[in-house]
């Protein structure tokens, strides 16, 4: 990795005018996988002494710092208190402690990635990201937004509600990136249901999820059926894409099974 | 750039790139200790502790660690004798690449978990790739070392 300049700013004023200054410029968060791209990176803006790397509560919401590190989250007394900790268990699957203990929630939303289980475990909750300069958007329409957003995401903000949540990452060995990722809430009664690494950043089924909230009593093979219509697998070097969706059908429904109890 | 930090409680402050791990900064300072297995975020040989929290220091630019403490296995050497101990009595040594940063791991393990169930001590040492000696006998060694007062 070539780095001509590493830069501590002093305020997210600075940090987003250091960004501007040159296209070539990068935030640096956990760093990992900027090193792993080996890029040529002209200044490294690092957030970490900025002060993002808290995690608190509102009455209505949970507000999640962007450095706060994929370990803090998983530990947070307020992360594990929501939606019987399935929002943890998003990140506990990420490698081992000495790697989470780096990576940031912040980096693994902003690089879209498209085997997050970070990505795919917040979807099927309100999450919405608030960026400096002001600027705020919900989790899906960030996914969706074409190009890249030079802006620096500041907080997550996740929305509390009564229900519970379910997480399953299909991985082969224990340090693996994920061959399937399901993510499924049902909260304040209402169902959502995402699935990522299809090989393809994580979407909503939204199908599905308008048969799940309109039926009084839902079929889940059914509703399984309606995700993968609607969301598409493909083949690569780690499973295919037949196996994709036997594997996307099953956890489907075990997961509407598991937040329905 | 000078960076300024704490090594095993000792300030120091050394000059460093602004592109360069943490692992080759102490290793090109004589810490020896700390091992490159794969330089790539993957095997935790590189294990150290920044601030009693183990990470990969292959992956840390030594930039962004002004101000830290850092653990290396010198900085700990009473602690590294015992767990040497246990894993010796259990035939769970490994090699000179890989003992290390598990003993550092392990030793921030009993630091952070309280009476941790089998699960949470797998789910904590998975990050340190390799088993040559066997998961079962690592697995004594440790829990006979977080019994130890
Ligand atoms: C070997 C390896 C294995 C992995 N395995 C998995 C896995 O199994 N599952 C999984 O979900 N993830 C996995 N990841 C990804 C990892 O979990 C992190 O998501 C990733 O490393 C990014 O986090 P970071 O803090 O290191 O970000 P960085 O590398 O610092 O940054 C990533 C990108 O985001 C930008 N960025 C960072 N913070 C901000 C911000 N606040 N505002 C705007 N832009 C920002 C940076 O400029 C950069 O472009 C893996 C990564 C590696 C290197
Ligand atoms: S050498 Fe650092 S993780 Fe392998
Ligand atoms: S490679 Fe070191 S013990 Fe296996």
């Amino acid at each position: 990795m070539k780095v001509n300049e590493y830069y501590r700013p002093s305020s997210l004023e600075d940090a987003y005018h250091k960004l501007q200054e040159d296209p070539k410029n990068s935030l640096l968060a956990g760093g990992l996988w900027i090193k792993k791209m080996g890029l040529s990176v002209n200044c490294l803006i690092d957030l970490s002494t900025l002060g993002l790397n808290k995690i608190s509560e509102t009455k209505d919401e949970i507000i999640v710092g962007s450095m706060v590190t994929q370990r803090d989250f998983e530990n947070s007394p307020i992360i594990k208190s929501l939606f019987n900790d399935s929002l943890a268990f998003a990140v506990r699957e990420v490698m081992g402690v000495n790697f989470r203990n780096i990576a940031t929630i912040g980096g693994s939303i902003m690089g879209r990635y498209t085997f997050s289980d970070v990505i795919c475990g917040l979807l099927p909750y309100d999450v919405s990201l608030e960026f400096y300069p002001s600027q705020k958007m919900s989790l899906e329409d960030y996914l969706n937004y074409k190009g890249r957003l030079n802006a620096i995401l500041v907080n997550i903000h996740i929305k509390k509600g009564n229900g519970k949540g379910y997480f399953k990452k299909v991985k082969t060995t224990a340090l693996d990136f994920p061959i399937l990722n399901v993510a499924i809430s049902k909260v304040n009664g209402k169902y959502a249901v995402a699935v990522g690494s299809r090989p393809m950043v994580a979407s909503l089924a939204h199908k599905a999820m308008d048969y799940l909230n309109k039926e009084s009593k839902p079929d889940f093979n059914k509703a399984a059926e309606l995700v993968l219509e609607e969301l598409s697998c493909l083949d690569n070097m780690n499973a295919s894409k037949e196996y994709r969706q036997d594997l996307t059908k099953v956890y489907v429904r075990r997961g509407l099974e598991e937040v329905s109890k | 750039m000078l960076v300024k930090f704490y090594l095993n409680d000792v300030e120091v402050s050394f000059d460093v790139a602004p592109n360069e791990y943490l692992a080759k900064t102490l290793r090109s300072h004589g810490i020896k200790s700390v091992k490159v297995g794969c330089n790539e975020s993957s095997c935790g040989s590189c294990t150290l502790l920044i601030d009693g929290k183990p990470m990969m220091s292959c992956s840390i630019l030594s930039a962004s660690i002004e101000g830290k403490h850092i653990t290396t296995i010198e900085g700990i050497q009473e602690e590294a004798a015992k767990i040497a101990h246990y894993f010796g009595e259990e035939g769970a040594d490994q090699c000179g690449f890989c003992n290390v940063g598990l003993a550092l791991t392990v030793y921030a393990l009993k630091r952070e978990l309280k009476n941790p169930s089998e699960e949470e001590i797998n789910n904590y040492i998975v990050g340190n790739l390799c088993r040559c000696s066997g998961l079962q006998s690592q697995l004594k060694a440790i829990k006979a070392y977080l019994k130890e007062e």
